[in-house]
């Protein structure tokens, strides 16, 4: 390993660097410009969510920096590293959940401990009182045998949620993953999420989020950074620092601030976010 | 059964039909409430007799206008066939020995149809050249093989075997595919950002996700299986309930071919039954889903 390609404090996480994708249909040959030139560094424990009108290429974005889509242009490194598929260490949350309906509550949270790279070194035992911490974390305990069609959506959210922090990666990648909530759940669980996240720890020991949400609220709640996309064709079209500090209290909604950056970023879609569904 | 027909009115009848409507609903609202379902089977099993019933009915009286009891024996005179065969044991015999046919000729008919199935659906090149041989075998009936297969195999149990796996097959294989087919790219995706190899992703995903379909394949297959089995061994076979139908035939004994026709009904109907239980054990996620039943 050279210093090139050595983590280091400077060097970022995920890298995007010009990236683009357009989508050919198979038979037809429409091309979809989803996401254009998108480039964009996220720091290593940095929590960064992105916001943007439906459509506009952020479900997109993630999949590439998951590596389950291939960029039609640009690169896109992990720590100075070309991103070639998907890995564990880049955990996802779909925003349709993708629970495995054969498996029970427990087994879809424990899936990746039991089968994937995750459970590596991991005795029955501790990947046991791993799943029912997490299964317990998101309120689900009492519904670990039931299975995923016999859940509310908001249940299965959660299991998706458990799922993903039960593999402990390094990165997580969540696409929308509160949005089935109840307004409650859901702020439960933004404090939840920051404490997993590391908001109490050193910097240097925080995991590195990409959050993307259609609550602005809940952007300026979690984030260090919120990334602005506007759509047709997908891109940055602005990065807004939330300087309000950490850890962040139930109380910062009221603040001042809080209002301040919510409106800032709310008047950057606005336009957009009318003309989607003129 | 009958005189539980004549003792409601046709009012109470029709409450029952209502009342077992909403039973359905309910039943479909709380798939797992105890009560719901009990209440809901009873309301089944009304309706299975009361089918059986009129069936028998209108059997009845076309034997009285038909009056020939080589012709169409009365259901009573089947029914005494039936016990009369039941009291030597022959009805069972030959039942047993067709039952046997059919397991075997399942599983073989499985062993090979499944696997490739998933081969077909997973790997192009093996699709494009399995594929269009299996279009050409497909139209064929299982009958048509009977005179070749006499050849080959000559008089006995191996060609209801070949005949009832060569039936099977296409069910199996082409659900099978289906199923493959059909399994969400974005579980495998999410394995895949799991650190999940691809092994295991065969093994704990394609396999689970593709057996709803093989299961309903599994249906049709022994369905066909077990129409075909009574041609096999009506030309193919010394034993087995095809031939005892032949053999009865033969001998003018109409009464004895119903009672093995009736044989065969049960058994086709008890089995349907029995692999529907344990669709409903293996895959209890695919009703949630809407596939199955
Ligand atoms: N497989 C695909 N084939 C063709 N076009 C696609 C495909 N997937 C996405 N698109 C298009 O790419 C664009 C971006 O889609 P994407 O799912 O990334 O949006 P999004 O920002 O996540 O929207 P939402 O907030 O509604 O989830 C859309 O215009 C969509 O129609
Ligand atoms: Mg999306």
């Amino acid at each position: 390993m050279n210093v090139a390609t050595m983590p280091s404090k400077a060097q970022p996480k995920l890298r995007l660097r010009n990236v683009s994708k357009e989508y050919v249909a198979p038979r037809t040959g429409q091309r979809t410009l989803a996401v254009s030139d998108f480039t964009l560094d996220v720091r290593a424990g940095e929590f960064l969510c992105i916001v943007g009108p439906s459509g506009c290429g952020k479900s997109t974005v993630l999949n590439m920096i998951a590596g389950l889509d291939q960029p039609t242009g640009g690169d896109i490194e992990m720590d100075g590293h070309h991103v070639r598929g998907p890995g564990a260490e880049r955990g996802v949350m779909f925003q349709d959940y993708a629970l495995f309906p054969w498996k029970s509550v427990r087994d879809n949270v424990g899936f990746g401990l039991r089968h994937g790279t995750p459970g590596a070194g991991l005795t029955a035992a501790e990947r046991n009182d791993r799943v029912n911490h997490f299964v317990n974390m998101v309120g689900l305990a009492g519904a670990e045998a039931k299975f995923p069609h016999q859940l509310s959506g908001g249940m299965k959210q959660r299991v998706a949620l458990a799922r993903l922090l039960a593999n402990g990666p390094d990165v997580l990648l969540m696409d929308e993953p509160l949005g089935a909530l109840d307004a409650q759940t859901r702020m439960v669980l933004q404090v939840e999420l920051l404490r997993i996240w590391g908001e109490a720890a050193e910097e240097g020991d925080r995991k590195t989020v990409v959050f993307i949400t259609h609550g602005i609220d809940e952007a300026v709640f979690l984030a260090d950074r919120v990334v602005v996309m506007s759509s047709h064709p997908g891109r940055v079209s602005a990065v807004i620092d939330i300087d309000i500090p950490r850890p962040r209290r139930e109380s910062i909604r009221s603040e001042p601030r809080f209002g301040q950056l919510t409106d800032e970023i709310w008047s950057l879609i606005r336009d957009e976010a009318y003309q989607a569904i003129a | 059964m009958v005189s539980l027909m004549e003792t409601r009115t046709a009012k109470e009848l029709a409450e029952v039909a209502s009342e077992s409507d909403v039973d359905r609903k309910a039943g479909a609202r709380y798939p797992g409430s105890v009560r719901a379902q009990g209440r809901f089977w009873q309301a089944r099993w009304f309706i299975v007799v009361r089918a059986f019933s009129v069936f028998i009915g209108i059997w009845y009286l076309v034997a009285l206008w038909v009056a020939s009891p080589i012709q169409m024996p009365s259901p009573f005179k089947v029914l005494e066939a039936l016990i009369a065969l039941g009291r030597t044991g022959e009805l069972f015999d030959h039942a047993l020995i067709s039952a046997t046919r059919l397991v075997i000729s399942l599983v073989i008919s499985t062993l090979i149809a499944v696997p490739l199935g998933f081969l077909m659906a997973m790997n192009r090149e093996a699709n494009a050249f399995i594929d269009p041989i299996v279009e050409l075998l497909r139209p064929i009936s299982g009958i048509a093989w009977i005179p070749l297969g006499l050849f080959i195999f000559g008089v006995g149990g191996t060609l209801p075997i070949f005949i009832m796996a060569y039936v099977a097959f296409f069910p199996l294989l082409l659900n099978t595919i289906d199923g493959v087919k059909s399994i969400d790219r974005k579980l495998m995706s999410a394995a895949e950002t799991m650190g999940v190899s691809r092994s295991a992703r065969l093994l704990h995903i394609a396999v689970p996700a593709a057996l709803p379909s093989v299961m309903v394949g599994f249906r049709i297959a022994f369905a066909s299986a077990w129409a075909a089995i009574i041609a096999a061994e009506l030309i193919g076979s010394p034993s087995g309930l095809g031939f005892a139908i032949e053999w009865y035939r033969q001998l003018l004994m109409s009464p004895k071919v119903f009672a093995f026709i009736a044989m065969i009904g049960a058994i086709g109907y008890l089995c349907d039954l029995g692999l529907r239980t344990l669709q409903h054990k293996l895959t209890p996620w695919a009703e949630g889903m809407g596939i199955g039943q």
